[in-house]
């Protein structure tokens, strides 16, 4: 069984936002709603100045602490590791909204289920690639099974000594290269 | 987007209640599928040229039941190599926007609209044409387009049929400095950086990061982690500052001295190409006696880039050439911004002679591109070409012809000489030269015709508006696309159209063309024609439906000194044209006109990835993007926001002699102190876009009404500003 995971390289980004626009056609979201959102940080004082744009979405936690405080078990984990959400058992608690350290969760308007990144989740398996990883302009998504040494998202973060964006608070599996 | 959200596409259908009790065990996408399945509707994949910027990239478009759904890259297009941006999904959406012209609307006496036939809208309009030619000749008619596809063939040819030359571009206010300086020292428009195999490319002012084609932020990212030197000459880190080793912040507009002080040093310290120079050159003693009195030191004085720095850089470059190069920039700067663009432009292409770096592997590259051969059908002649030259041509002889210079007809609307104008995908009256000029023009004119998708600043102040359908609802003529190899791309109706009033671009100009009483030469639709001109190189329309993006016969691009098609067959230090235009013939230095006194701001505008000027500032996910992440904001720098006592989301008054509006503050590390910087496309006036109306402001309402010499640029940012505190 894979694992899914993947890698966002800051170094890279350029904030052009085609991820959060690809990913809301892809999901049928509202203009207003994202399940992508960025932090933007500047460091550094004129004129050694660094700036980095730093994409943020479900991190697929292992230690999913949505998961943990989810009442009636919407929120579940994939075999493949996929944080997924079961919009029928969503009674809109948002205990899940409040328990995500990432920020990552919204409630949709039409529904009032509170969803969030599933990596284009579908027919059992994740998007091949999903939408924000395959509009990537500049290359700065790669994403696959993170069990598999060969697969590319796993060379990756090898590569680049990626880590989690909050070390080893919930075991997420979205690596980062900043 | 305003599409099918899971809820509104159930809601619809009868089988709602079963379909959703029964769908929770279901995937999305497995409940996607049985739902299209249910519905009848059927999964459709159908490639397009996107319409978000001037790349348009290749891209393929998948509908569910005939309603767009995806977007991704086409993979062959040599622009999208797989990928599309942020505003080209987004653009996409336009086809569904609640607030898009869906009927010929007229203007009423009051000032209101009304809507009217197509049947009607073109007769009224081909009677006041033909009572304009009458009265004042088909000189006084004129026509300003955006460039599209179709667009740019059909103005052209709909103008001259009628007797007019005066067919204008968007250029004097993007990239027409550079485009006609470069066609005097290269002999081409435009030039490309070999990223691959380049060790020092130098930006001057322009942002692969802002002004987005995927394939050459791609390109950048590569050359980055591959280790080139990426230096960035600009008053504000951009977003490419991910990819550079070197933030140069210099004053704006005076990136000419900066770049006459690169030449001064590679000559001075004899660094320059030799060979190159003395066999492919002309006029190098005299543009080696203006550079010597460009130092270093002297050019520090003007771009507070102390002279070791400059030094430094031009040893750096000359050291790698001639894998080194200026990369060919885009608008602003160069483009058209100040009263030097025109000979910052000429400079930039004068440091890659010195360096030896023309056609050079890792060097700048000239390129050749592709187009369609001569057609046999004589429903394509072109209509007798206009004995009179275009207006402008006299007054701006330096302008690239095939862009001309629409400030030259802004005079001509505002002294009389233009009566009737007719505006293809152009947002004139917002996005280009002082919005109060173009108001008080369009006032005095006979007859302003727009065709647009959108109600915009100029629709608004036209008599007749015409409803285009969006460009996912209509095939154009094909598009050719140069470089290293060739290609043509074609837009083909993925979408039925939407609105059953609304036309597209051959459909107009054919209906115009035959009110106005020259439909002999319009009798032909847009797809007879693509197929006519695919057939020259070889490419089945057939087959372009299907592919969207084709690749043509390789034009074996090799490296070596390049042809340069100028009047001396050489690259030009000097142009005897340029000097009969009454510039200084030989590249050398000059002044931007404004310079801020003390108290004063420069203020530098640019784009934001997520748009294209005005036209994208409506959509409803790019817009929510906008206000999200305040991105309206004037840019300031930290040390000045802190001695005017100014904090990060305060409000501010910013004021210029045209005009004073008030906008939020982004307080940043990422300006040069005494320079602000204003993201160009915000504050809409046409209150028909909802969610563009006063949200922001514009750039151009702040700059006063004037032409860069022998150009006709815009000068989009010459101007000095005061900001001051609006307290709470």
């Amino acid at each position: 069984m894979a694992r899914y995971g993947m890698l966002i390289n800051t170094k890279k980004c350029v904030g052009c936002y085609a991820c959060r626009i690809a990913c809301q056609m892809k999901n049928h979201l509202e203009p207003t709603e994202a399940f992508i959102r960025y932090e933007e940080r500047e460091t550094g004082e004129y004129p050694s100045v660094y700036s980095e744009i730093i994409p943020l979405q479900c991190q697929h936690c292992e230690d999913a602490p949505c998961a943990a405080v989810c009442p009636t078990h919407a929120t579940y984990i994939t075999d493949s590791g996929v944080v997924l959400v079961d919009e029928n058992k969503c009674i809109g608690c948002k205990y899940c909204m409040a328990a995500c350290p990432y920020g990552a969760r919204i409630v949709r308007e039409e529904t009032g289920v509170v969803e969030k990144c599933r990596f284009c989740w579908e027919d059992g398996k994740p998007g091949d690639p999903p939408a924000c990883v395959g509009t990537c302009i500049s290359g700065a998504r790669v994403f696959g099974d993170l069990d598999d040494p060969a697969s590319e998202v796993s060379k990756a973060i090898a590569e680049y000594n990626a880590q989690p964006i909050a070390g080893d608070l919930t075991k997420s599996k979205i690596f980062y290269v900043r | 987007m305003t599409g099918i959200s899971r809820r509104t596409f159930l809601r619809g259908t009868a089988a709602t209640a079963a379909l959703a009790a029964a769908a929770g065990s279901l995937s999305f996408g497995a409940w996607q599928a049985e739902q299209a399945h249910a519905a009848g509707d059927a999964v459709e994949e159908a490639p397009s040229l996107c319409n978000g910027c001037s790349s348009k990239c290749g891209l393929v478009a998948t509908t569910v039941g005939g309603r767009l759904w995806t977007l991704r890259g086409s993979d062959v297009h040599p622009y999208a190599k797989g990928h599309i941006c942020g505003r080209g999904h987004g653009l996409a959406q336009m086809a569904y926007s609640d607030e898009r012209l869906t009927s010929p609307m007229r203007r009423t006496e009051s000032g209101e609209f009304e809507p009217i036939s197509w049947d009607d809208a073109f007769a009224e309009i081909g009677q006041k044409v033909k009572e304009i030619i009458a009265a004042n000749g088909p000189e006084s008619l004129a026509i300003i387009q955006d460039p599209r596809p179709s667009g740019k063939y059909y103005s052209k040819r709909f103008m001259n049929a009628l007797g007019s030359p005066n067919v204008y571009a968007h250029s004097s206010s993007c990239n027409l400095s550079k485009e006609s300086a470069y066609t005097y020292t290269i002999g081409a428009s435009n030039y490309s950086t070999d990223f691959g195999n380049a060790k020092m490319v130098m930006f001057i002012g322009r942002s692969y990061g802002d002004g987005i084609r995927p394939s050459s932020v791609a390109s950048l990212a590569a050359a980055a982690e591959a280790g080139t030197r990426i230096v960035s000459v600009d008053p504000r880190l951009n977003n490419s500052g991910i990819f550079s080793d070197d933030w140069v912040p210099i004053n704006p507009g005076t990136d000419l001295a900066f770049l006459m002080a690169m030449c001064n040093v590679l000559i001075e310290e004899d660094l320059y190409d030799h060979e190159f120079v003395e066999q492919n050159t002309v006029g190098f003693e005299e543009f080696a006696a203006q550079a010597k009195e460009c130092t270093p030191a002297w050019a520090e004085t003007i771009t507070d880039v102390p002279a070791e720095r400059i030094e430094e850089l031009a040893r750096a470059m000359a050291a790698a050439a001639p894998a080194a190069s200026i990369e060919a920039g885009w608008r602003a700067v160069i483009g058209c911004a100040y009263k030097n663009s025109f000979d910052t432009a000429r400079a930039a292409t004068a440091v890659n002679a010195l360096l030896g770096c023309w056609g050079q592997k890792g060097g700048a590259l000239l390129t050749s591109s592709p187009k369609a051969g001569k057609l046999d059908d004589a429903r394509f002649d072109d209509p007798p070409k206009p004995e009179a030259k275009a207006i402008g041509a006299k007054e701006y002889p330096l302008a690239l012809a095939s862009a001309g210079t629409n400030v030259a007809a802004l005079e001509a609307a505002l002294d009389g000489r233009l009566k009737g104008m007719f505006f293809y995908n152009s947002n004139a009256a917002k996005g280009y030269a002082q919005p109060k000029a173009w108001t008080e023009a369009l006032g005095k004119l006979d007859l302003v015709v727009t065709i647009d998708v959108q109600m915009s600043e100029t629709a608004l102040q036209s008599d007749y508006v015409l409803p285009e359908c969006t460009y996912l609802e209509r095939l154009e003529l094909p598009e050719w696309i140069g470089g290293k190899k060739h290609f043509v791309g074609m837009r083909t109706r993925v979408l039925e159209p939407i609105h059953p009033e609304t036309k597209a671009c051959d459909e107009i100009f054919n209906g115009l063309a035959e009110a106005c009483g020259v439909g002999e030469y319009f009798q032909f639709t847009a797809e007879e024609l693509a197929a006519a001109q695919l057939k020259t190189v070889g490419v089945d329309i057939e087959t372009i439906k299907k592919e969207g993006t084709v690749e043509l016969a390789d034009p074996k691009f090799a490296y070596g000194t390049p042809t340069f098609k100028t009047a001396s067959g050489k690259f030009e230090f000097k142009t005897d044209a340029v000097g009969e235009a009454g510039l200084n013939p030989v590249i050398g230095y000059v002044e931007r006109k404004v310079t801020p006194k003390v108290g004063e701001f420069y203020i530098v505008g640019g784009k934001q990835g997520i748009h294209s000027h005005t036209m994208t500032q409506n959509i409803a996910a790019l817009n929510a993007i906008s206000r999200q992440y305040n991105m309206e904001r004037l840019w300031m720098s930290a040390k000045d926001a802190e001695s005017l006592g100014i904090a990060d989301g305060d409000t501010v008054e910013l004021s210029s002699s045209e005009h004073t509006g008030t906008v939020a503050v982004r307080v940043t590390q990422r300006m040069k102190p005494g320079v602000l910087f204003l993201p160009t496309h915000y504050g809409g006036d046409s209150p028909y876009q909802t969610r563009a109306y006063q949200y922001g402001v514009a750039l151009t309402d702040f700059i006063p009404f004037d032409a860069e010499p022998g150009v006709g640029s815009m000068m989009s940012q010459e101007v000095a500003v005061t900001v001051t505190k609006v307290e709470a």
